[in-house]
């Protein structure tokens, strides 16, 4: 985040500016002061600083925050503005968000990994602070009062002796000029939980009236003159197909064809070549993009398959000599040849779908040497220097103007829409284009969810785990998408792909524990893998807690009590501030509350009718969202037909910044789990994606969504992502719960009546 | 050339007839509440009426839209905004990402003046065909029996 700070003399760190020009309202960012100018005020006034600014107040006391992350659903910005307001002691009425465009000077912009408001909570209620003090100490000059002996409130300081000024007349009235080094950024004592009255409110969101009325601007909603519509032509394989040539005689004849572009060396972040189509209508676009005849050389996966990137991660698991170890703890080998209980048993998930509700898109053209790319875009860190690397200008050149999206799940993270929209207006020799995806493209060019293939082994004694030997074979996103990301792992043997593995880094208490983790190169080379909502902790809680459940009753152990047994936080499972604080009593107290709000165990049943828990700590080690889950289900043995009657999930988030919107992201990362788990399979062959549309891949409908009940547990610790969490709950809750209904365990997500009915057989 | 009533406005599109009604709603008149999920019917976001029925607008030729009376999210209630599933909606806060609403809001416009109280089932089976990739469906579900309330008058 600082590595763009330049240094000017001995004016080498960072503080926060604090500074109006007379009545043009206040400016609040990071910044060093600018070389010759000697005050905060006079910086702002020359307009020229490289800062990072965070929040802005006009004359009229309004106050608008800087937001720089992509609306995908969850109201990210709400929830911003809200830490930020609660310090600022403003009226919620007058506080607005801002979505600037892309540019370096905003260190990393990107949304994912439910870090959003775990990772800017405290940098944003330290910068409506530090406002605040400016304010108090320039309404205190304008009472005639000292500072010390006035607060702020609704959007006025009051002096101890009742008279106020409002912040609207400080603005209009005076300069602002405040410097805040970053000793005394860190020294503001802020509002601890409890204290808060902005804070743990359900605010409205900011987008959402315009969700309703029609209003809402997405990417694809984005209108430039003079600009034509880019449809690209679906390559016949996944990766790897290079386009030899292209016949135009019947596009021609299309009322509105403007032309095609064909690509054949490609671009590593989009597809080894491409063609799209030009019209000057969607319609012409569209009919040309079915209209062109092109040739293809198919390239090396042409005959790829679900089974053969299956074959391959059943054989790398099977070679020792495979993988990295992620996780090393005793001695598991030992540890397993003197357990009294042994088990061991192979998990599997399906290649997914982000399925993005708005289709990728991008519209983009060059206007004055800078290309401007607009679209919903979750990692315009990424998207901007990619795009100009393939344009060949300079990152400065190129700016991403970010929209709401019709959904992310990851999908937003990739670059590859902005950088072909780019290429497709360069190609136009700057023509605007907007590139639209059609479901088609969309589902089939997607950067799928990585299929796994996990085997897990353990033993125990008395009740107690007393090793756990975990495989995770899955392809490796972050080795494609940022390679410069990946840690060494434990053996120092190598690179691991963390966005591959972790979550199998669980908080039970098992003394000998190993996870190694395996690099299935063929599903990067012919899918290639992305990253999905919750990524990794989708497959390996898939894997870990359907394990908890089989180890517990091979032990003849309840499963709930065995759980409980394991989870100690002592030792590395203590837990440290701020994340983590807790460590596993937090999730032993989700598990416990949602057990004894679903009544697991204890609520009556009908026949073939069985509860199931599940507990995560999703995402990662060092952020975790402490959650749990019953599912209660009810199977048909005869056809294997699952009906979800209720799911209950508890999630410990520490504190709710919007109560409201926390319940959202749980209900429907929830019902996205189960929706993963049970109905979205996909599958490719002769190297590309079966599935085309939402006929052939069939996400979750309304009659299949089973009641959620939600409980969020509030304690003060510090916020914990939500976004994510519950869809990594779900899985094993609901093979549990199978098994608890009808004695049969499924292994393989998605769960379909065939495996379910598969599984009745050998139980 | 094609004159369509679009939320009451006659629009004169050039554009040849076989295209379909959500691309000239989106594209040519830039209503763009309406959006595209699919292509094939098979997703609902594209849900507009056509003489107050709700209908696929991405499987509607312009050539057999003509002489209807259209209407769009942006003309619902007269273009005034408000419509009880509208308020219901803002109530229960349904949208996330928003983007299947629009279509989600028509279709359960268009079903509840044809059934002003319906059952849980009816619900159900009105708006199946609409996706919502958020899955806010429960939250849909509960909308749809509140904005019937509303229109009773509750
Ligand atoms: S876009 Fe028309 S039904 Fe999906
Ligand atoms: S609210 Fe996002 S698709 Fe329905």
């Amino acid at each position: 985040m600082t590595k763009h700070i330049k240094k000017i003399g001995n004016l080498s760190r960072r503080q926060v500016l604090v500074g109006s020009a007379a009545g043009a309202g206040l400016v609040i960012g990071y910044s060093i002061l600018p070389h010759a100018v000697d005050s905060a005020s006079k910086a702002i006034a020359a307009g020229n600083w490289d800062h990072q600014q965070y929040l802005t107040m006009d004359a009229d006391g309004k106050a608008y925050v800087y937001v720089t992350k992509c609306e995908i659903g969850q109201h990210v910005g709400t929830a911003l503005a809200q830490a930020v307001a609660e310090e600022l002691e403003i009226n919620w009425d007058d506080v607005n968000v801002i979505y600037p465009d892309s540019h370096a000077k905003w260190g990393l912009m990107i949304t994912g990994g439910s870090w959003s408001v775990n990772w800017t909570f405290d940098r944003n209620s330290r910068i409506g602070a530090s406002a605040r003090i400016a304010l108090i100490e320039a309404g205190a000059k304008m009472l005639g009062a000292a500072p010390n002996n006035c607060t702020a409130k609704n959007s006025k300081v009051i002096s101890d002796d009742g008279r106020s000024v409002s912040y609207k007349d400080i603005l209009s009235k005076t300069t602002i000029d405040r410097t805040f080094s970053e000793e005394e950024m860190k020294s503001i004592k802020l509002k601890s939980f409890g204290e808060y009255s902005i804070v743990g409110q359900s605010k409205l969101p900011f987008d959402l009236p315009g969700k309703i009325d029609g209003s809402a601007v997405y990417g694809s909603d984005v209108f430039v003159p003079n600009m034509v519509y880019g449809i690209p032509v679906p390559n016949p394989v996944r990766w790897g197909a290079i386009p030899q040539s292209v016949d135009e005689s019947d596009a021609k004849k299309i009322d509105g064809y403007v032309g095609s572009y064909v690509e054949k060396n490609g671009f590593a972040r989009i597809n080894t070549g491409y063609v799209v189509a030009f019209g000057e209508t969607v319609w012409a676009a569209m009919n040309a993009a079915k209209a062109l005849k092109i040739k293809w050389d198919l390239g090396e996966n042409k005959s790829v398959s679900s089974e053969d990137i299956r074959n391959e991660s059943v054989k790398l698991q099977q070679d020792p000599s495979s993988g990295f170890l992620w996780v090393l703890e005793g001695d598991t080998d030992k540890a397993m040849d003197n357990a009294a209980t042994k088990h061991k048993a192979v998990y599997e998930t399906s290649i997914a779908y982000h399925g993005c509700h708005e289709p990728m898109n991008c519209t983009a053209y060059e206007k004055d040497g800078i290309w401007h790319l607009h679209g919903g875009n979750q990692w315009a860190s990424m998207a901007q220097p990619t795009a100009a690397a393939a344009l060949g200008v300079e990152a400065d050149k190129v700016v991403c103007h970010q929209y709401l999206a019709g959904t992310g799940f990851g999908r937003r993270t990739e670059p590859d829409n902005f950088v072909l929209a780019a290429q497709c207006s360069k190609h136009l020799e700057g023509r605007p284009v907007k590139l639209l995806f059609t479901r088609e493209q969309d589902m089939q060019f997607d950067f799928h969810r990585t299929p796994t293939y996990q085997v897990v082994e353990g033993g125990s004694e008395f009740g107690r785990m007393t090793a756990m030997n975990h495989d995770v074979v899955a392809g490796w996103s972050t080795k494609r998408a940022a390679p410069g990301f990946m840690p060494d792992s434990v053996d120092k043997k190598g690179k691991v792909d963390q966005f591959s593995t972790n979550g199998s880094d669980h908080w039970y208490d098992i003394p000998n524990h190993k996870v190694r983790s395996i690099n299935n190169e063929l599903s990067d080379k012919a899918l290639p893998v992305g990253f999905l909502r919750a990524v990794a902790p989708s497959w390996t809680f898939w894997a870990v807690e359907s394990f908890m459940d089989e180890m517990a009753k091979k032990a003849g152990e309840d499963p709930l009590a065995f759980r409980i047994a394991h989870l100690n936080a002592r030792g590395k499972n203590a837990g440290s501030p701020p994340n983590s604080v807790g460590g596993a009593n937090r999730l032993k107290n989700a598990l416990l509350v949602a057990a004894g709000r679903a009544g697991y165990g204890v609520k009556p049943l009908g026949e073939n009718e069985g509860m199931g828990i599940a507990c995560v700590s999703s995402q990662e080690r060092g952020s975790p969202t402490w959650t749990a889950c019953v599912a209660e289900v009810k199977v048909d043995p005869n056809s294997g037909d699952l009906t979800i009657k209720k799911v209950t999930v508890a999630m410990d988030v520490g504190t709710a910044v919007n109560p409201e919107g926390v319940k959202k992201q749980i209900e429907g990362s929830t019902l996205h789990g189960i929706s993963l788990a049970l109905y979205e399979d996909m599958t490719m062959k002769n190297g590309s994606i079966e599935q085309t549309n939402y006929d052939t891949w069939t996400p979750m409908r309304l009659d299949q969504a089973p009641e959620v009940e939600t409980i969020i547990i509030q304690n003060g610790h510090y916020p914990a992502g939500t976004g994510e969490p519950a869809t990594t709950v779900v899985a094993p809750a609901i093979a549990n719960a199978i098994e608890n209904a009808v004695g049969a365990r499924v292994r393989s997500i998605p769960m379909t009546p065939e495996k379910i009915k598969s599984a009745l057989r050998e139980a | 050339m094609t004159v369509l009533t679009v939320n009451g406005v006659n629009q004169v599109v050039d554009a040849p007839g076989d295209t379909r009604l959500l691309w000239v709603i989106r594209e040519h008149l830039r209503l763009t509440g309406t959006k595209f999920g699919c292509g094939l019917g098979l997703c609902g976001a594209c849900t507009v009426h056509l003489n107050g029925e709700a209908v696929r607008s991405c499987q509607v030729e312009i050539s057999d839209a003509e002489g209807a009376k259209i209407t769009t999210i942006e003309g619902l209630n007269g273009g005034q905004g408000g419509h009880p599933v509208q308020q219901a909606w803002l109530e229960l806060q349904v949208p996330q990402c928003g983007y299947c609403q629009s279509g989600q809001m028509m279709n359960a416009a268009a079903f509840l003046s044809s059934n002003p109280s319906p059952t849980d089932s009816e619900i159900v089976e009105a708006q199946q065909g609409n996706i919502c990739r958020c899955i806010t469906y429960n939250r849909i579900k509960t909308a749809i029996k509140r904005a019937s309330e509303i229109m009773q008058g509750a």
